[in-house]
């Protein structure tokens, strides 16, 4: 056995790999497919982990089919509006965490080095692992798929609309996906790039609305104004029967000026200018997946074959009366005054029933107009998928610039492998 | 044993350091290193741990940008041609890596389409390799069944996937067994063999003393040149003698004037050529010396790196 001699065999391939000048960086569509298909086979789920895929999967269908068999035959956007809410948060939570470990844990398993020595260039290696860790988490999202087509049948929406809603959505996955490859080409340890790179995603889902909340005070106009009253302690028995009675009959012609003084009482209020930090609200992943969706018409709904206004439909009216800020009415408020109420313009203009009808039906009106406004006001995805576009960008540069050999600076406390 | 470099580099020197620095932060991990390694020879890079052998790598490697000093790599520069660099170099680290679920076939036609070999030859090319560093029953395996040297080889096999011109291999004897060991030996002398030029770290200075053409000592970041390679040279010279009667040894030695220093079973003569040692043994033979055992006092290498270790103590 050892005095086998240790001979090379005969016969060797020769390769010829091309010559290499300069240092480059860039993402050739070659290279980029090596990466992802490398990326993919490496995470290639075990035998087990393709049963629990199974059971899963077949636990959505069960519990489709169940929903199915118990359901009305009314239509309802909620269901779709919560799987696709579902969708997403999965999405960020699953995205992020694949591709945080992604940069720092390869260093760490030394298996970095090497593919940065061959021929795979900086932005090969990059847009190679984005891809993947993207594939990885759609093709987990695919387990809710029974759910979406279910709940897609009952809501009223088009092909359209859900295609380019899901569309919406898995663009973001992939934005929070280069979020959590940046943060693992930046941290160190794989505890570190995880949870920042969650909070990342927290920061967007919940921070802004919290950003937002915190920004109304500074945005909200404080007034002070000045109403009248009249001072019942000031009056005489007499005089506060002769008021109670008019009250009753709403004949105030009786009472005597002279007898009745108001007094002033102050009081402050504010008036927030939502329409100034209303982009905080659109900048919020769930918020903007909600103004892809298709506009639901609160008085239209029904002839337009749509379900009755649902979560995302809310969601719209609600930021759209943040978009358009405090209205005419509010602003200019006017101040109450009891003394002119009784002995003014509410002595002179007695409304009959008939009259305070139609100005309670003028309120309504104006109300569901207002309503109306609000649930069509055009739909603003765009900024928040601005900040997206922004992030997957940006991020993608940081992965790039930090995977470029040779290396100026290492992570602190690491080593090159 | 040539740690100088000429102003002009010639084709034949595949590995040109000359003054390379390196610092993290305040830590000044490589000073001053110079080394040159000619196409087709073995040059060891030996130094005690944390001497900045694996930086002086990674640097000759072109992952690591020198903060002072020029290389040339197979007439490239890292400064310039970082890419070329890289393509000319299979690196073997000191750390283990591998992609866990793969096979050992395929981790290495996926290594060998990395750089750019169409998908065919590239698996064509991992047999060949796999058979060269003895694993081709693991082909089809993945590599985690593979134990720590098994690793080692692997390892070994990724570095030369693209035929590069220059190896620099770190610490590969590390977890090899004996036998291994002797096989790495003849392989990296065969490598040296096709024309390839191999700079190898390693601890297991007894290895390489068989191994290598040439020797660069590390210390504290600093190459040592002219001294080591002195010390190197004097190394080979010293001879072991040990007699069963001691004392009859050292008195013959004594009576002709021959420096020795006598040691627990004999002395240690330095002789400075092989002709001359023969000649000295028959010598010591006829004086009735009842010599027992005569050879090299074991591992030059291992010798100037005690030597040095101590200097620097």
């Amino acid at each position: 056995m050892t005095d086998t001699p240790v001979v090379a065999p005969p016969k060797e391939t020769t390769v010829h790999p091309p010559a290499r000048r300069g240092n480059p960086w860039r993402p050739t569509p070659r290279g980029v497919a090596l990466m992802t298909s490398i990326e993919l086979r490496r995470r290639r789920p075990s035998t087990k982990g393709y049963v629990l895929y199974g059971i899963l999967f077949a636990a959505v269908i069960a519990i489709c089919i169940l929903a199915a068999v118990l359901s009305t035959s009314d239509l309802s956007s909620t269901n779709l509006e919560l799987v696709l809410i579902m969708v997403l948060g999965v999405g960020m939570l699953i995205a992020p965490s694949l591709s945080a470990t992604s940069i720092n844990g390869d260093s760490g398993e030394g298996v970095l080095a090497p593919l940065q020595m061959s021929h795979l260039t900086a932005g090969d290696i990059a847009f190679g692992k984005l891809i993947a860790s993207w594939l990885v988490s759609v093709i987990a999202l695919l387990a809710l798929s029974p759910f979406l087509i279910y709940a897609f049948t009952k809501s009223g929406w088009h092909l359209d609309e859900l295609a380019i809603t899901l569309a919406a959505i898995l663009f973001m996955v992939l934005a929070f996906t280069a979020v959590g490859l940046a943060w693992s080409a930046i941290a160190a340890r794989a505890v570190a790039s995880v949870s920042l790179a969650h909070l990342t995603t927290g920061f967007f889902a919940v921070g802004t609305l919290v950003l937002f909340a915190v920004a109304g005070t500074l945005v909200t106009d404080t007034k002070t104004v000045t109403e009248y009253y009249l001072d019942w302690e000031t009056l005489t028995a007499d005089e506060q029967k002769a008021l109670d009675d008019a009250y009753a009959t709403g004949d105030f012609s009786a009472l005597d000026p002279a007898d009745y003084q108001c007094t002033p009482q102050e009081w402050t209020t504010g008036l927030t200018h939502t329409d100034q930090i209303a982009w905080l609200l659109l900048a919020n992943p769930i918020v903007t997946i909600g103004e892809t969706a298709p506009i639901v018409d609160p008085e239209t709904w029904r002839e337009d074959g749509r379900a009755a206004p649902g979560a995302f439909a809310q969601m719209h009216s609600l930021v759209a009366g943040a978009r358009l800020g405090p209205q005419d009415d509010e602003i200019d408020y006017e101040p109450y005054n009891e003394c002119d109420q009784i002995f003014g313009t509410a002595a002179a203009e007695e409304l009959s029933p008939e009259e305070q009808e139609a100005q309670w039906e003028a309120d309504q009106a104006e109300y569901d107009a207002y309503q109306q406004e609000l649930a069509n006001l055009p739909r603003a995805p765009w900024l928040g998928l601005a900040v997206q576009a922004v992030l997957l960008v940006g991020s993608m540069l940081i992965v790039v610039r930090r995977l470029r050999v040779p290396y100026k600076k290492l992570r602190a406390g690491t080593r090159v492998a | 044993m040539t740690t100088t470099i000429e102003a002009s580099v010639g084709v034949r020197e595949a590995i040109v350091a000359r003054g390379v620095a390196r610092s993290f932060g305040s830590v000044r991990a490589v000073e001053d290193a110079t080394l040159t390694v000619p196409a087709g020879s073995v040059t060891a890079l030996i130094g005690p741990n944390g001497c900045g052998k694996t930086t002086l790598m990674l640097m000759l490697s072109g992952l690591l940008r020198p903060h002072g000093g020029d290389i040339a790599i197979a007439g490239h520069d890292p400064k310039t041609d970082a890419a070329a660099v890289r393509a000319a170099i299979g690196w073997m680290p000191d750390q283990l890596g591998s992609w866990d679920n793969m096979t050992c076939l395929q981790t290495l036609t996926l290594m060998g389409r990395a750089y750019r070999i169409p998908k065919d030859a590239a698996r064509e090319r991992g047999a060949e390799l796999l058979a060269r560093v003895h694993l081709e029953e693991f082909a089809d395996r993945p590599s985690r069944v593979l134990s720590r040297g098994q690793k080692q080889r692997l390892s070994l096999a990724r570095a030369l996937v693209h035929d590069p011109q220059v190896l620099l291999l770190d610490e590969p004897a590390n977890g090899l067994d004996p036998r291994s060991r002797v096989e790495l030996r003849d392989l990296v002398r065969e490598l040296a063999g096709e024309g390839r030029a191999v700079l190898i770290s390693s601890h297991v200075l007894a290895e390489l003393d068989e191994m290598v053409d040439d020797a660069v000592f590390m210390s504290k970041g600093r190459t040592l040149g002219d001294e080591a390679a002195t010390m190197v040279a004097h190394a080979r010279t010293r001879y072991r003698v040990d007699a069963l009667d001691r004392d009859h040894l050292l008195e013959v030695l004594a009576r002709f004037g021959i420096a020795a220093e006598p040691s627990d079973t004999g002395a240690i003569l330095t002789i400075d050529s092989e002709d001359r040692a023969a000649e000295a043994l028959a010598w010591m033979v006829n004086q009735g010396v009842r010599v027992h055992r005569f050879g090299p006092v074991g591992s030059a290498l291992e010798q100037t790196y005690m030597a040095m270790n101590e200097e620097r103590r």
